[in-house]
């Protein structure tokens, strides 16, 4: 086939396009809607997928977390990292902080205890950290509304639990603890300032104090610590972060076990990975419901045309032409949707990035498998999904076409034009 | 349960006894259980009974994860009350708790807090040892709670013996599925209680032994609670102890509880 008919099949077949013109921007439509709503979805459930990790593990876990072997799940006041010997913690730290990719590094202590005032008595996990290095870790050292970080003999709180007990920032809160020696710690601590996360939990249930400080109040030693996260650079390092810092924090005690967020995370790392699959079955039914509705409409166009067709196939064009031309048609009709959806969803994208949708009006903050999630819609894209996606809906074109094409080709000009 | 919490009311000794004695208080309860056994209890109800003391004791908690010894002085008066301080380590000096009836109130001194043990609480462990705030005031109930009979009499090791079965009656709200306990009848010394489960299991013994006499009675002033399961221990020496030291029950309020002496 020469150039030029091969031109002319494609001229020919987008002029058969055109011939009846509303039914073919409804069509078109169609398809155009397919794409954006795809694209549109998957960018937002990215989104809030982004969202859920960066909550989950941004807020307080931190991408890596160095724990003693044993001490996941139960989270035992006794598993501290050495044993009852502990650990040379700076050494430790600056092991961590060495490694490519590590952005910081907090070592921690918890407790459980209870938090009151007068007659009011609140249960609380209780955070010993250290209030400098915190800040590279988590959020909390950036969210408070009142006061600051607690130093020693201090003691911070969230605003719901700070609202539960009633004290506020300058009060004494008792605080007491069964420590690691069996007695009951118990003492009183200034409130040195009150956060707001707004992120599950930790607003209402978590008490944090100066490590060396809840170290004395359990009756620890200073180098007995629970947990030391770490923040990373980029969050898709992480697994690759955590076994090297595993390499370098193990000669500092044999029985530290360091962990990616996907496993101290694993529920919200299953879920995340659901949820990126899920998108992919739904854009499936999109283009899939797409292709049945285009089908219908070109099997209707080609129908109509069937006199026509018998009289080009009596002149001597082949079956397998005309089969050609109406694919030609429907792949033409999926780069007119697909230009179309992109004019249209491209700058929704845009904008929703750029101006998240606040549904907090509607729905509150809920915590979820160890996440977070603010009903923030927001957007997140890279550019496989608009490519997947816009390969599907030419591909929907083509094979809505593809049943009408071969009836086409199968047609008997004897029979059509004797209307038999 | 029911017998750990002898050790800080009256002598440690009297133990099962002391517990048991309250039987005689309790005619309707002490019906069912057999006349004879009454008798020894009674007789040994009416070597303790009314006794105020006062003593000084150590308690060493060897656990899986912590070690840690105490030492407290102790106050009681019958079997309703008790008043126990503790002296040392520094760390928890002044820590205090008060047992009147079957309310146990602790007293945390650093944070200036007295906190009544709530029911849910009550199985919990006093003070990290292997007692638990039900053993404190339960101990005054075993006789309204438990059937008793003798189960063997006669030589152990040499040493003439009774042993008691007790087993729970039908309402009784209790833990224990059977409770066994040996004493020796030349001067009614407790030997050991065995307390087991509802299936039958061997749960916690306590043994008593260093039979002194102090305060001018005699008593076993070391005892030994071991849970069956671990290879933990509470073990509670009594270093001086005084009877009849004329306290009242006002000496057993929440104000002195706070108190430091």
């Amino acid at each position: 086939m020469t150039r030029g008919a091969r031109d002319m099949w494609w001229r020919m077949a987008w002029r058969n396009l055109w011939r009846n013109r509303r039914r073919t921007l409804l069509t078109a439509s169609a398809l155009s809607f397919g794409f954006v709503a795809a694209v549109l979805m998957m960018g937002l459930m990215n989104g809030m997928l982004e969202e859920m990790v960066s909550n989950g593990t941004e807020v307080v876990s931190g991408q890596v977390q160095i724990h003693a072997e044993g001490y996941r799940p139960e989270r035992s006041i006794h598993d501290t990292m050495g044993g009852r010997e502990g650990v040379d913690v700076g050494a430790l730290v600056a092991a961590a902080e060495g490694q490519e990719g590590v952005a910081g590094v907090a070592p921690r202590v918890y407790g459980g205890g209870l938090v009151s005032s007068g007659d009011e008595t609140v249960g609380a996990v209780l955070m010993g950290v250290d209030p400098v290095r915190e800040a590279s870790v988590s959020r909390f050292a950036s969210v408070f509304v009142e006061g600051g970080m607690p130093g020693p003999g201090e003691v911070a709180v969230g605003v719901d639990l700070a609202g539960r007990v009633g004290i506020g920032v300058g009060d004494e809160a008792v605080l007491v603890a069964p420590a690691a020696d069996g007695s009951t710690g118990n003492g009183l601590f200034a409130v040195s300032g009150i956060y707001r996360m707004d992120l599950g939990g930790f607003d209402d249930s978590y008490a944090l104090l100066e490590m060396g400080t809840l170290q004395d109040f359990l009756a620890m030693d200073r180098g007995r610590i629970h947990e030391v996260a770490i923040s990373v650079d980029r969050v898709r390092d992480a697994d690759a972060v955590a076994d090297a810092v595993a390499a370098a924090v193990t000669d500092h005690s044999p029985d530290l076990v360091t962990e990616p967020w996907s496993v101290f995370l694993g529920q919200l790392y299953f879920v995340v990975n659901m949820a990126g699959a899920m998108n992919w079955i739904v854009a499936v039914m999109i283009f899939g419901m797409a292709i049945f509705g285009v089908a219908n409409t070109m099997l209707l166009a080609t129908f109509e045309r069937r006199r026509e067709f018998a009289v080009a196939r009596a002149l001597g064009t082949s079956g397998g032409a005309l089969g050609r031309i109406v694919v030609y048609e429907g792949l033409l009709l999926g780069v007119v949707a697909l230009s179309a959806g992109a004019a249209l969803a491209l700058p929704i994208l845009a904008w929703v990035r750029a101006n998240p949708i606040d549904l907090g009006s509607f729905v509150g903050t809920y915590s979820f498998m160890g996440s977070a999630i603010r009903p923030l819609l927001t957007v997140e894209y890279s550019l496989l999904e608009p490519v997947v996606s816009a390969v599907a809906l030419l591909g929907t074109g083509i094979v809505s076409a593809l049943l009408p094409a071969w009836r086409a080709a199968r047609l008997l000009p004897a029979d059509v034009l004797a209307d038999r | 349960m029911k017998k750990a919490a002898i050790p800080f009311i009256l002598a440690a000794a009297a133990v099962v006894v002391a517990a048991t004695a309250a039987a005689v208080a309790a005619p309707p309860a002490a019906a069912q259980t057999d006349p004879e056994v009454l008798e020894i209890i009674d007789e040994v109800d009416r070597l303790w009974r009314g006794a105020s003391s006062a003593g000084t004791m150590r308690m060493e908690i060897d656990t899986e994860h912590w070690s840690r010894s105490l030492e407290m002085e102790v106050w009681s008066l019958g079997t309703d009350y008790s008043l126990i301080r503790v002296e040392s380590p520094a760390r928890e000096a002044g820590t205090a708790t008060l047992k009147v009836d079957n309310e146990v109130w602790n007293y945390l001194p650093r944070a200036d807090r007295t906190i009544k043990i709530p029911p849910s609480m009550m199985l919990g462990s006093w003070m990290g040892s292997h007692v638990t705030n039900d053993d404190l005031v339960k101990e005054s109930r075993l006789i309204d709670d438990y059937d008793i009979v003798i189960s063997y009499e006669g030589d152990r090791d040499g040493e003439a013996v009774w042993e008691f079965t007790m087993t729970p009656r039908p309402e009784a709200p209790v833990i224990w599925g059977r409770i066994e306990q040996r004493i020796r009848k030349r001067d009614r010394m407790p030997l050991w209680t065995h307390y087991y489960d509802e299936d039958g299991t061997l749960a916690r013994t306590m043994s008593f032994g260093e039979f002194r006499t102090m305060g001018g009675r005699m008593v076993p002033s070391r005892m030994v609670i071991e849970p069956a399961d671990d290879e933990e221990r509470t073990v509670i020496t009594y270093l001086d102890l005084a009877f009849d030291v004329g306290l009242d029950e006002e000496f057993f309020s929440l104000r002195n509880l706070r108190a430091r002496q």
